[in-house]
């Protein structure tokens, strides 16, 4: 009988209209979505870019096409060009007959695989962080250096593949990711950026999923930053190794 | 007499204080705080650190919109009632923006003047609540390559237009020919990483005004230079300048220009 090591992971997270779509009675162009299996634990959330008549559907395919993308990913071994390749691909097919461009989309994903292989890409703007104990947070994408509010790379503007961020990481016997879409990121005091994904995992840990993404929720609905208009989408994967016979 | 009432008794007669209080006088020992209930035990625990709570890590000041306006105040603007004008206008638009409706973007105003002296900044980048207006005065050249590197100073500066920021709206009113070389300036405006995303307007003020400077500054076939050669008419550019940003501050998208032609704009006070 052989024990061998594999990854457990779980996830929190919310996804809340903002004060602004709520107003003109228009519906959250956030998603965001997990799905768990043979492949691992994938988290991913999109942001449909603002004043694009098909912004919701393009966050919602985007997430879509990173499910399916990484489910129906077939080798052991991950070439990320063609993954990236392939969710550009399965997006385009997903919104058509949309334009690309009415529909474009930011999309940021976490991919935890069974054997302890974690990768990070993001295409736009949000914060994609990977926390490991006792090391600083790894931003992969994120924090807004450049340009100002509103204003960002997604799906539908450029297929190049230098257009994405990403990272991978094997090895760590615990990692935490956090994503989140602009209306989160844009707010965070850049000072206390690291701080904030720190407390984030550590309330995270203490509290069952379910909780934490109720949590979660309530401090989304009560935003604190005065005069915040955007839709807000803020999620937490945890991964550890365990071990399976 | 059932127990309670004993016990309200039993305090009552020692002019409501309780038992336990009278004894631990009597004793010498540590008394509650006067208005506790009781005799409740007090501990010398230090009080452990506050939780850090969401706002600890958020800002606390809405995004900004920032409007930079780039003033011709040189010598030549002193005639036909211009400067007056100019006074007049800008009042007025940092009246409309500081009772703008404060449950969206909150609009920062700030002004760069060129003139006597050279460009400087005759008001700096705040809100537009706190804005105390200072009239304008005219006199000397025109040196607006200075005034192009102060503003693109300016929103390349992060401590002064953060990236959480909208796009800005750059303005520039003119009435004449620049005295200074522009067209580098100009360039290095129109290349910087963030100064070239600026929405940008144009006046003109009257036949001197240099419109091929001004066209150059907006770079954009779909944008086009307003001329104005009547006082009346610099009025209502303003007001169109102020519509335009007051609705992109109430937009869902701010950084979504929805500018309507001058000339669509009725010709009275709004």
């Amino acid at each position: 009988m052989t024990t061998a090591a594999i990854f457990d992971a779980n996830v929190c997270g919310a996804s809340v209209r903002g004060p602004a779509h709520c107003s003109q009675a228009r519906p959250n162009e956030d998603a965001w979505r997990r799905a768990s299996g043979a492949f691992g634990t994938v988290l991913v959330i999109s942001d449909g870019v603002g004043s694009r008549p098909q912004a919701r559907l393009g966050a919602q395919m985007a997430c879509r096409a990173v499910c399916g993308a990484v489910r129906g990913w077939r080798g052991g071994r991950v070439v990320l060009s063609r993954l990236l390749q392939q969710i550009e691909s399965d997006w385009r097919r997903g919104i058509a007959p949309a334009n690309p461009c009415d529909s474009a989309a930011t999309c940021l994903f976490a991919w935890m695989r069974p054997k302890g292989q974690l990768i990070v890409a993001g295409k736009g703007d949000g914060m994609a962080v990977a926390i490991r104990p006792n090391r600083k947070p790894h931003w992969v994408v994120g924090p807004r250096a450049l340009g100002f509010a509103n204003e960002t790379m997604a799906l539908g503007a450029s297929t190049e593949l230098e257009t994405w961020e990403h990272w991978s990481l094997k090895g760590s016997s615990e990692i935490a990711v956090v994503l989140a879409t602009d209306g989160v990121s844009d707010d965070l005091l850049p000072e206390r950026a690291n701080d904030f994904v720190s407390w984030l995992v550590a309330q995270s840990r203490r509290r069952t999923p379910r909780a934490r993404s109720r949590a979660i929720r309530h401090q989304l609905l009560n935003w604190p930053t005065p005069n915040h208009l955007d839709d807000k989408t803020l999620t937490v994967l945890l991964a550890r190794r365990g071990s399976r016979r | 007499m059932g127990f309670a009432k004993y016990r309200e008794d039993d305090i009552s007669r020692r002019g409501g204080t309780s038992r336990e209080v009278l004894e631990r006088r009597v004793r010498g020992g540590p008394t509650p705080a006067a208005g506790s209930a009781g005799a409740k035990k007090t501990t010398a625990a230090a009080t452990p650190a506050r939780e850090p709570k969401l706002k600890d890590f958020t800002v606390a000041t809405p995004r900004p919109l920032p409007v930079i306006l780039l003033l011709d105040v040189s010598g030549s603007m002193s005639t036909n009632g211009k400067i007056d004008a100019l006074n007049e206008s800008v009042a007025a638009m940092l009246q409309t923006f500081a009772t703008e409706d404060a449950t969206r973007a909150a609009i920062h105003v700030g002004i760069i003047t060129f003139g006597r002296g050279g460009a400087r900044v005759h008001q700096p980048l705040e809100p537009a609540t706190r804005v105390s207006w200072k009239l304008l005065e005219a006199s000397g050249g025109t040196p607006l390559g200075s005034a192009l590197d102060l503003a693109t100073q300016l929103i390349e500066d992060h401590t002064q237009v953060p990236s959480r920021a909208y796009t800005p709206s750059l303005v520039l009113v003119s009435d004449g020919q620049p005295t200074d070389a522009w067209q580098e300036p100009l360039q290095r405006l129109l290349s910087a990483e963030r100064a070239a995303k600026a929405t940008r307007f144009a006046m003109g003020i009257g036949d001197d005004a240099d419109a091929v400077m001004l066209s150059a500054f907006l770079a954009s076939e779909s944008s086009r230079v307003f001329m104005a050669h009547e006082a009346r008419q610099i009025v209502q550019f303003f007001r169109w300048v102020t519509m335009s940003v007051a609705t992109r501050s109430r937009s869902a998208r701010p950084n979504s220009v929805v500018l309507s032609e001058p000339i669509e704009l009725p010709d009275f006070d709004f």
